[in-house]
């Protein structure tokens, strides 16, 4: 988490990116804001015929039908109008509110699948996921509850104070001594609440944090008897979090609604007097005080709705800082040249490529090795030797700098990034299902018939799928926890199949696969593998045992290579895993 | 409303702060009565020519008397009765961490922590929001609308206001109906959100699958659907939000209409002033809050009440480890024997340990070896009275380890648990955790014993480096040594590691190994571990497999046994042999 203070330039700027977001809603905002000025008029009408109604008609005991079911009628034409168009321009604003965050999401979204996978090593899921999601909501909260009343508060307040100017300039002019005040309570209010809120904020989080820090940890907390000091120490945020809610309570309770209905009275204390004063040398229309009354609560109800919003103004601010940072990430994921060249012959090339993920420990030194088209190579070795970063670099999730891959002769950063996708099939180590059914997993977003999918299935010799109840269309949950591990591999299979890849490029699985499982997931892998040329990270060396090469790696090195024989009789580090593997013991 | 009955408690123990805030709001409810009064009798005077400098600068006077006098009671009211509440927020969140403190391993594991947290924290929340404004809207709802309801009828016209209040009830029913297709559309709008929160999640964790099929573009799409969805559902949601607002002034504007109407016809018979009627009129803006009020109680009342109920049923949860009546306050300390028959963990249907029998005397180091799941830590968790309902003893110091209190039981072990956790402090208080007071060669003389002490001193901060998420990152061999560290503070009778040199290398493991045993020379061990080489030099080793012994003795015993533990040891050997790259050292 970014710290929660921002500063008043950030604040500019974060407001500014946030306000061009506006600009395609451009029309719909014009309207919204002339049905506005349309409401806001009708408000500042309706006062003024009631003071019509008292000085022309009750004052003056005048009360011809005429001209009083006129008023009547526009009072009522007025009001229903009023409410029509309130609505309008409340919705109205709502939806622009709406649209413009699920534009901000879904610039986050792309913005995120533009990352590198540098990125995604870096940041845990859950804060992206937070940016795109919650961050974003708050931003709503700024644009639909803080803007709109805004929006709303001002040209209310501008359109009443224009009103009183036109019923008696004087007057208008005497009310104009309360903005000062009201700016300043406002500035006050902000200036304090902005530390108060905040520290109040940062409190809960200690709150949070503590809590969940004694609950995760709660058996050490118990075994060391220290359950006394845990009450104790999280009295005392609770204490701390306790005293800056209270802090905050009383700022309000000083500063909102009850002092900003001290200034109200203040107002119309201002008004009686002139009026008063006044009234001592000539008479006064009655209807123009009621009009003035009504105008000056009319001018307060708005001041009230905003400073209450003010609060979740700063943290919709640091929200949206938040979400552009995202989007200002620079590490960005490999760029392709965009040629028309094509993948057809599959002959794969390391030449002396070393690599290094944080650019001080290399992880792969002076790599080279050849495979021939449709042959197979695996990679063997401990954890860490630099397997999965062979993987890694030849799918494009990794930018490299020293030597060159090439397919077909051609450095693999010429082809665009459709073709190396459509080429490429990658079978990842822990088969990842989405949320949907085995057929939308197989399928994904391809554009495979119903057809091809079963082909694909059948493939694979996925022949569990017939035995679900409802088949290819059977539900998968979250990350597909219902099938076991050698279930979700086949379903992977049989995804990267039915997206017809020339070159194939595999994970295999480790986890614990009962050997019925295995032996079908072997024998699919023997059927995927033919005509494809074929690089596979093998965990089991009982799987590659027919690999046309087979790289020993350590260290980031190639320390032997050779057929399972070969390298058995060189009785160096693939002998020994060969038989560390198979449980003999010499 | 039974909530309140429920939290009565609460309100008898602040019976002072309430009955002075409630006291303070009906007083600001009949001040409030004041000004428009006053505005409509100046205005009268006004009107009539009687208006003099004496009695404006009284009338006016009268006005700022008021209201500064509301000003204060408005201020301490809210101190009264939401200091009261955030007071009660802060009892509950007291009340459940203490009981959080005492709920055993059984307890956590049929919880998630993120449910633990949300009722600390929302549901906390929630009782607290009907302390404060359920109190607030109750009290002022009633008196507010009662008070300005009897000062229209009394001090200016029954009649008018009937006349008035006739369409009033509509704002009540039509926001209570409007509150409730709202709160459905609310749902369905979470409900949509949720699923883009869901589909972000997934997105992000299968980016590899997505990126390497090269779908990134349709994943977008997929997401644009998704998101439009969200904006659907919330336009459903706004539709009916957007009706609040013109349905308040529609009913407020059909009442004015009303008032002046008849009031106009009141006037003209002579039973009324302008200035009244302009008095009415504010009166009939003052009713708007309580109406609303209203409809807003139920909402927090309901909500409170679910709350609450969650609370008292967390909090009623017993303790699952109790101490036996008569236990003895002594620390145990001697030879350990355990004899089980069956053991059984709550909830499950297998038994977990089945016949398991040894003996340890003091000084002793016991091993145990065996597979995940072999019934290893069960073994330990039962020593450590995590679980009760066993068939067999155990017994410490020649006792039953039940008949010590579960305090001391404690203080003779020190555990290092499988998942080495450490607090988000310093690494100084990370060790002397079980001794706060505890000097700074004891820790690091501990620190040494566990062989932490040089790693620690080219932390930038040394022992004062903050350890965790906002500190600096340890890697899982240093979190254990620290964790060693910190049960070594506690210079226990028995020092129990669960598996705790996993991520240690052979040859620090070696040399703790050795330091414990200068150290600790006449106390108990008990190590497990998956490697050999760390239980090699125990007394007794038990190589553990389905929950029960299969085979017992010591390294050499096991090793001519030829075995299980042999197999085991010949393979380490060679898994060791292929890490170091096939190189013999």
């Amino acid at each position: 988490m970014s710290k929660p203070s921002i500063s008043r330039k950030e604040q500019a700027e974060v407001l500014k990116r946030l306000f061009s977001y506006l600009k395609p809603h451009k029309k719909a905002v014009a309207i919204a804001l002339v049905i506005l000025l349309l409401s806001v008029t009708g408000e500042v009408i309706t006062p003024y015929l009631i003071k019509l109604f008292i000085d022309d008609h009750i004052t003056p005991r005048s009360f011809e039908t005429g001209p009083i079911v006129f008023l009547a009628v526009t009072y009522i034409v007025i009001e229903v109008a009023n409410v029509v168009l309130r609505y309008l321009q409340h919705y109205k604003f709502q939806v622009i509110a709406l649209k413009v965050v699920q534009q901000l999401r879904i610039d986050v979204f792309s913005k995120v699948h533009r990352l590198g996978m540098r990125y995604f090593d870096q940041v845990p899921a859950g804060a992206t996921v937070s940016r795109a999601t919650n961050d974003t909501e708050a931003i709503k909260d700024l644009f639909v509850n803080v803007l709109i009343s805004f929006v709303q508060a001002i040209v209310l307040i501008v359109g009443v104070y224009f009103a009183m100017f036109l019923l008696n300039p004087l007057l208008a002019m005497y009310v104009i001594f309360v903005i000062p005040i009201l700016v300043l309570i406002i500035y006050l209010y902000r200036k304090w609440s902005a530390v108060v809120y905040m520290t109040m904020r940062e409190k809960l989080s200690d709150l949070n944090a503590k809590l969940s820090e004694s609950l995760s940890g709660m058996s050490i907390v118990q075994a060391f008897r220290q359950e006394k000091r845990l009450n104790r120490e999280f009295d005392e945020i609770n204490e701390a979090h306790y005293s800056s809610m209270m802090r905050n309570t009383k700022l309000n309770s000083l500063l909102l609604r009850p002092i900003i209905d001290l200034v109200y009275f203040g107002a119309i204390i201002i008004l009686l007097s002139y009026f008063g004063i006044a009234s001592f040398d000539r008479a006064v229309e009655i209807g123009v005080v009621y009009a003035f009354v009504t105008y000056i609560t009319r001018f307060f109800e708005p001041i009230n709705q905003m400073m209450e919003q003010l609060a979740i103004f700063q943290q919709a601010v640091v929200a949206a800082k938040r979400v552009f940072e995202v989007m200002d990430e620079t590490d960005e994921e490999p760029r392709q040249e965009n040629t028309e060249k094509r993948i057809t012959d599959g002959l794969i090339e390391f030449r002396d490529v070393t690599f290094s993920y944080d650019g001080k420990t290399d992880v792969l030194k002076d790599i080279s090795f050849t495979v021939r088209p449709g042959e197979t190579t695996a990679l063997v070795g401990h954890t860490g030797s630099g397997k999965s970063s062979i993987i890694n670099l030849l799918m494009r999730f990794y930018e490299y700098e020293q030597g060159n891959i090439f397919i077909d002769g051609v450095s693999i950063k010429s082809y665009s990034q459709k073709e190396i996708r459509r080429k490429l099939g990658l079978v990842l180590q822990d088969p990842f299902l989405f949320y949907g059914t085995v057929k939308s997993n197989i399928r994904l977003y391809g554009e495979m018939t119903d057809e091809e999918i079963e082909a694909a299935a059948k493939f694979v010799q996925a022949d569990f799928i017939d035995a679900l109840p409802a088949g290819l269309n059977e539900h998968v949950t979250e990350r597909g926890s219902t099938y076991s591990s050698g279930q979700r591999q086949l379903i992977a299979f049989a995804r990267t199949i039915a997206a017809n890849p020339k070159i194939l490029v595999l994970d295999e699985a480790t986890a614990s696969i009962d050997t019925e499982t295995e032996t079908a997931i072997q024998q699919s892998l023997d059927k995927m593998r033919k005509g494809r040329t074929t690089i596979a990270i093998a965990h089991r060396l009982s799987t590659i045992q027919d690999a046309d090469q087979i790289l020993v790696l350590h260290q980031g090195e190639i320390v032997e290579r050779g057929n399972h024989q070969e390298l058995l009789s060189q009785k160096g580090l693939y002998h020994k895993m060969y038989l560390l593997q198979n449980g003999i013991v010499e | 409303m039974k909530v309140f009955l429920r939290l009565g408690w609460f309100f008898k123990e602040r019976q002072k702060e309430y009955s002075i805030g409630v006291l303070m709001l009906i007083l600001v409810a009949i001040l409030q009565l004041v000004p428009p009064k006053i505005i409509g009798i100046t205005i009268d005077e006004i009107g009539d020519g009687t208006l003099t400098a004496g009695s404006l600068g009284k009338w006016l006077a009268y006005i700022a008397a008021t209201v500064l006098v509301m000003y204060v009671l408005r201020f301490y009211w809210r101190k009264m009765i939401f200091g009261s509440s955030n007071y009660l927020g802060k009892l509950l969140r007291e009340k459940l961490f203490r009981h959080f403190t005492k709920m055993g391993p059984a307890f956590y594991q049929e919880r998630r922590i993120g449910d633990l947290m949300a009722h600390a924290t929302n549901d906390v929340s929630a009782v607290q929001m009907t302390a404060g404004s359920g109190v607030l809207t109750l009290f002022d709802s009633i008196t507010t609308g009662g008070f300005v309801i009897l000062a229209m009828a009394f001090t200016i016209d029954w009649r008018l206001t009937l006349i008035a209040l006739i369409p009033m009830p509509l704002m009540a029913l039509s926001t209570s109906y409007y509150g409730k297709l709202l709160h459905m559309r609310f749902r369905e709008a979470q409900a949509a959100f949720s699923d883009l929160n869901d589909k972000t999640q997934e997105s992000i964790t299968g980016v590899k699958v997505i990126k390497s099929f090269g779908y990134q573009q349709n994943d977008i799409e997929d997401f644009r659907r998704l998101s439009q969805e969200v904006v659907d559902k919330n336009i459903r949601v706004a539709k009916i939000d957007s009706l609040f607002d013109p349905t308040i002034s529609l009913v407020i504007a059909i009442s004015y209409f009303l008032s002046l109407m008849f009031g106009a016809k009141f006037i003209v018979e002579g039973a009324m002033s302008v200035g009244d009627l302009i008095a009415f009129t504010t009166y009939l803006g003052l009713l708007v809050w309580p109406m609303l009020a209203i409809g807003m109680l139920f909402n927090i009342v309901e909500r409170g009440s679910a709350s609450y109920d969650r609370i008292e049923s967390l909090l009623e949860t017993p303790v699952d480890v109790e101490d036996k009546e008569g236990a003895i306050a002594e620390v145990p300390k001697g030879a350990i024997s355990f004899h089980i028959q069956s053991f059984t963990f709550p909830r499950d249907e297998h038994p977990t340990l089945k016949n398991v029998a040894f003996d340890l005397q003091e000084g002793e180091t016991l091993g145990i070896v065996g597979k995940t799941g072999s019934g290893k830590s069960a073994i330990l968790k039962l020593l450590l009275r995590q679980f009760d309902q066993y068939e067999g003893t155990i017994t410490y110091g020649g006792l039953p380890i039940d008949d010590y209190r579960k305090e001391q039981l404690r203080k003779a072990i020190g555990y290092v648990p499988q998942d080495h956790f450490l607090f988000s402090t310093s690494v100084y208080h990370n060790i002397a955790f079980s001794d706060e007071q505890a000097n700074k060669e004891e820790v690091e003389h501990a620190a040494k014993t566990a062989h932490i002490h040089d790693d620690i001193l080219r932390f930038s901060q040394g022992y004062d480096t903050v350890v965790g998420e906002r500190g600096v990152a340890l890697s899982g061999g240093q979190k254990q040594r620290i964790s060693i560290a910190r049960a070594l503070m506690m210079k226990p009778n028995l020092l129990i590691l669960d598996d705790s040199l996993s991520a240690v290398d052979a040859k620090t493991e070696e040399a703790i190994l050795h330091s414990l045993k200068e150290e600790r020379k006449n106390a108990t061990t008990i190590i497990t571990s998956h490697r050999l080489s760390a239980i090699q030099h125990a007394n007794l080793i038990l190589f553990m497999e389905n929950g029960t012994i299969a085979e017992k003795g010591t390294h050499e015993e096991l090793m001519a046994l030829r075995g299980r533990y042999y197999e085991m040891y010949q393979l380490q050997q060679l898994e060791q042999l292929v890490e170091r790259g096939g190189q013999d050292e």
